[in-house]
């Protein structure tokens, strides 16, 4: 599985592919930090259900914490960026004909897809760190802009920046995850990432409007509880334990179809 | 001992019978010509030899294993599948290395490979820059990557122009001479005919022909092509010569009569009684293409197979 995994991580190795990502990464950072700095400190408050976002209060961003809310605030959008490129990247093998001369150098095809998957979770991992270090890197100007009390900011630092860089990994890659499972369902980068954008921004938004249906179950908002370290409505060991329903789920289907398709086609 | 082995393989798609009972036994060492029509089957006998489809019926074995586990011969087998796939954006040394990475091999196995197809001066430039004959070259690279006892090459000299043509026929036979077994699945008759030591002609996923090339060829005959000076007299040649008993057929602006260079001159003393001057008069040995059209009768498979599914007659 180790020659799957170097294997994936020299075809991941495109300078457009990895700008991209890490650039989305990056902007998204910036413009997260730099919009929830402002909103919080105007005392302005997000309507319920919005999507993509969820900005702290001006107490929670005057924690020690507060240096790294920005992670935890654009989760879903770092999710939907994860996704994308999840999905580009598997539906990529398809579109260009490689998943042909990859099936018959290795049958195995679980070997390919654990290798697919260790390789995309360390550029995850990576896309993550950029995230972290940008998200530090923004918030600082942008919170002495906006006169936000940065002195909690250091206590904890280590275990602040860890903490808030595991969660967001781990969401990421539960995003990512579905990703994959749908562009090995419909073989097709486009359709992937719209069903994965379309879900978050339109589905799983309407679902929340629905006052009788309970929603914290919905991926968003789980996924986006993972990112926080747990929420009002969703503690953190029950998103982790959803989480990992959704990944066994996903990996278990993906696995299932892959491992009987045709890859001809 | 036989590289390829199938007995009765059948493989159906809907209403498509894609190979039809076919039973064939290929030799190891040389090089191999896979030929048919337009959707005769050879595509998808190779997808079944690699193991990325499985046959709905029979038995077919590789190396002497059965296709059903194709971890058993994978890492002995090289292919050039339908068309070359390359990461555009990765240049041709990465994404071999990709490939070497995924079978553990070692590196040195890239420069040897990228040598030999001729592409050691470009390896660092981007797929995505290469001419359709650049690519060709670096997926014959990646199938020779593993320096595997079978290769199974889906038109391999596609795209390439005639130098780099001659160049891979050289490297084709040498593989072949050096105790390798290749497969070259191609419609370019001239080029199996050229490097092939063995011919399989399958036509409707049934086999038509299997056997050594020498075999094949010994069925050709001499014809001669001859023209009337004047187009429009080539009518009128072609009714004097039947009636006087030579079997012609017209093929474009020519007649083709099936007689041997013995009976040129007799030939041009008929068109003359005829009152007819030829312009030309050919003397020539049918050559693979001529005996393929005559195995497998002139037909588009594709088109056959299509309207055999539409009226209900292929199940």
């Amino acid at each position: 599985m180790i020659a799957a995994v170097r294997s994936e991580l020299t075809r991941l190795r495109q300078p457009r592919l990895l700008v991209a990502w890490f650039g989305l990464m990056a902007l998204f950072t910036m413009l997260v930090n730099t919009i929830m700095v402002t909103f919080v400190s105007g005392g302005g408050s997000l309507p319920p259900g919005a999507p993509g976002v969820a900005f702290p209060t001006l107490a929670e961003m005057e924690r020690p914490s507060g240096l790294m809310a920005g992670l935890a605030a654009a989760a879903s959008m770092f999710g939907v960026v994860t996704l994308s490129f999840w999905a580009a990247v598997t539906a990529g093998d398809y579109s260009s004909g490689l998943i042909r001369l990859l099936v018959a150098a290795e049958p195995r095809r679980w070997r390919l897809l654990a290798g697919k998957v260790g390789a995309l979770l360390i550029a995850t991992a990576a896309a993550t760190t950029v995230a972290a270090i940008v998200n530090v890197m923004a918030v600082m100007p942008a919170a002495g802009v906006a006169a936000i009390s940065t002195a909690a900011w250091g206590t904890d630092l280590v275990s602040v920046v860890a903490s808030a860089w595991a969660n967001l990994f781990i969401a990421l890659c539960v995003w990512g995850v579905l990703g994959l499972v749908i562009a090995t369902l419909t073989r097709s980068a486009a359709v992937a990432i719209s069903i994965g954008v379309g879900y978050v921004l339109v589905v799983e938004s309407l679902v929340k409007m629905l006052k009788d249906v309970p929603s914290d179950w919905l991926l968003g908002t789980t996924l986006g509880a993972v990112a926080s370290g747990g929420t009002d409505a969703v503690s953190y060991g029950t998103a982790l334990a959803l989480a990992l329903g959704y990944v066994t789920v996903g990996l278990v289907v993906a696995g299932a179809v892959f491992g009987r398709r045709d890859v001809t086609d | 001992m036989s590289v390829v082995r199938t007995t009765e393989l059948t493989r159906r798609f809907g209403p498509i019978t894609a190979l039809d009972r076919l039973t064939i036994e290929l030799p190891s060492a040389g090089v191999i010509g896979l030929v048919g029509p337009n959707g005769s089957g050879k595509s998808t006998l190779i997808r079944i030899l690699l193991g990325l489809i499985r046959p709905t019926d029979g038995t077919a074995s590789v190396l002497g294993a059965s296709v059903h586990d194709p971890r058993d011969y994978a890492a002995r087998v090289g292919v050039l599948i339908e068309s070359p796939a390359f990461i555009p954006g990765l240049s041709a040394r990465s994404n071999l290395v990709s490939l070497a990475r995924l079978r553990n091999l070692p590196l040195a196995r890239v420069d040897a490979v990228l040598a030999q197809v001729g592409l050691a001066g470009r390896d660092r430039e981007p797929v995505k820059r290469f001419s359709l004959g650049m690519k060709q070259r670096l997926g014959i690279a990646a199938a020779l990557l593993s320096d595997p006892e079978l290769l199974i090459l889906d038109e391999p000299t596609n795209g390439l122009d005639p130098a780099g043509i001659v160049e891979i026929r050289e490297l084709l036979r040498d593989l072949g001479r050096n105790g390798r077994t290749v497969i070259v699945s191609s419609h370019q008759l001239s080029e199996i005919e050229a490097v092939c030591d063995h011919l399989v002609v399958i036509r409707f996923g049934k086999l038509v022909f299997s056997g050594p090339m020498v075999e094949v060829m010994s069925r050709t005959r001499e014809h001669i092509d001859v023209a009337a000076e004047h187009q429009a007299d080539t009518d009128r040649l072609q009714a004097a010569l039947a009636a006087d008993g030579w079997a012609v057929t017209a093929v474009d602006d020519v007649l083709r009569v099936a007689a041997g260079a013995s009976r040129a001159a007799d030939l041009n003393r008929a068109a003359t009684a005829a009152g007819v001057t030829l312009r030309r008069l050919l003397v020539a040995q049918d050559n693979l293409e001529q005996i393929f059209l005559e195995m497998t009768g002139r037909v588009d498979g594709e088109l056959a197979n299509g309207r055999a599914a539409t009226d209900g007659k292929v199940a």
